[in-house]
């Protein structure tokens, strides 16, 4: 946990961070503004956060804000970070981090796919990867409806009723 | 020991089972030799697929009924579809079933093949299969026992036999139909593949 602090106070000392939380025995989870991330992330790189795991995505609809989350692994001392940050619901748009992690090209594809975050830098961002030929809002975005886009696009079967409960018969 | 009169024909009737339907002789020799070598394509599409692994070994041992399992399109019979099939596999399934030589049985296997089973609601899951490939045997179940998988391949044998597995015909005949659906779930049935361009 000593060691863990220690992180955070690093951290705190070159940055502002808008909330960091131990989230539980190796994960860390901090919070920055947007326009900290790239720095934050390219000085946990140096510092041996070398792998991105993942990058996500997180609709608070409520809020009108989407979540981006990189994950990033440290091998030496097996310590997750979770770098956060809020961008805007209506205008989703990020700078990328391809020059920092290569890997999250894919990712970002992933989550424009997924949720229609646009990544400034990443000239593949909107290649499609999962979704051929998607017409409709991004599926993980909270007001898609996908019963209803099933219900347009797939045809159900259709199952005849052949027994009808009279008055007073048992279900 | 010489046999007596009735047990020298037995079996293979063909001729005298019914002398009014339109199968001719050699058809329905070759229904019999079809039914009893069939070569199935496991494109294993969804969670049911884990029922085929103790099908196949020693304890139920598919072979012994004349099944085995073949690694490409071209020479096999059966295409089995084991479960939920998104939009992007069906593209690639129905690309695979075109290639198969006729004739040709699609198998269905799981709730999800089905109506939807867990996954009717899904955006990228197709709720029917029979919609988009002529189905000719459904095996229900999420997911169906060795038992059930068992008793589905005979009874696909029985219909093999008989000469009612006629999904390919049907495939043929109503091709518009078919492609039609398909298209209309898929957008175009063309499979982009972005590493080989
Ligand atoms: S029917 Fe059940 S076991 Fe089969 S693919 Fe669907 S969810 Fe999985």
């Amino acid at each position: 946990m000593n060691f863990m602090n220690n992180i955070i106070e690093d951290i705190k000392s070159r940055f502002n961070p808008e909330n960091t939380e131990i989230v539980k025995k190796n994960q860390i989870a901090i919070d920055f503004k947007n326009e900290e991330v790239h720095s934050a992330l390219a000085y946990l790189k140096s510092q041996g956060w070398k792998q991105l795991t993942i990058l996500t995505c997180v609709d608070w609809i409520k809020e009108n804000k989407f979540q981006l989350v990189y994950i990033l692994m440290n091998w030496d001392n097996s310590i997750t970070i979770q770098v956060r940050t809020k961008i805007d619901r209506d205008n989703p748009k990020f700078r990328t981090v391809i020059n920092i992690y290569p890997g999250a090209e894919m990712y970002e594809r992933d989550v424009h796919e997924f949720f229609g975050v646009e990544f400034e830098g990443n000239p593949n961002h909107e290649k499609e990867l999962f979704l051929e030929l998607w017409d409709d809002l991004p599926p993980m975005r909270k007001d898609f409806d996908p019963l209803a886009y099933s219900k347009k696009k797939f045809d159900v079967r259709e199952y005849k009723v052949d027994f009808i409960p009279k008055e007073g018969e048992a279900e | 020991m010489a046999l007596n009169e009735n047990e020298k024909i037995n079996e293979i009737d063909v001729n005298e089972l019914d002398c009014r339907d339109t199968l001719t002789f050699w058809e329905k020799f070759g229904n019999i030799f079809r039914s009893k070598s069939i070569w199935m394509l496991h494109y294993c599409t969804g969670c049911g697929a884990m029922e085929l692994p103790p099908t196949m070994t020693s304890r139920f041992d598919m072979e012994r009924i004349g099944m085995a399992p073949m690694a490409t399109p071209r020479q096999a019979d059966v295409l089995l579809i084991t479960g939920y099939l998104s939009v992007k596999t069906l593209r690639r399934i129905i690309y695979t079933y075109e290639q198969m030589q006729n004739p040709k049985y699609v198998v269905g296997f799981g709730s999800c093949t089905l109506n939807g089973g867990v996954y009717y609601d899904s955006y990228a899951v197709i709720s029917r299969l029979d919609y988009y490939l002529p189905v000719d045997l459904y095996i229900a179940g999420c997911m169906p026992r060795p038992e059930a998988v068992m008793s589905g391949f005979k009874k696909l044998m029985d219909m093999i036999k008989k000469g009612e597995a006629l999904g390919w015909k049907r495939y043929q005949k109503y091709y518009d139909w078919y492609k039609k659906n398909q298209v209309r779930a898929l957008g175009e049935v063309y499979v982009k593949d972005e590493f080989h361009e």
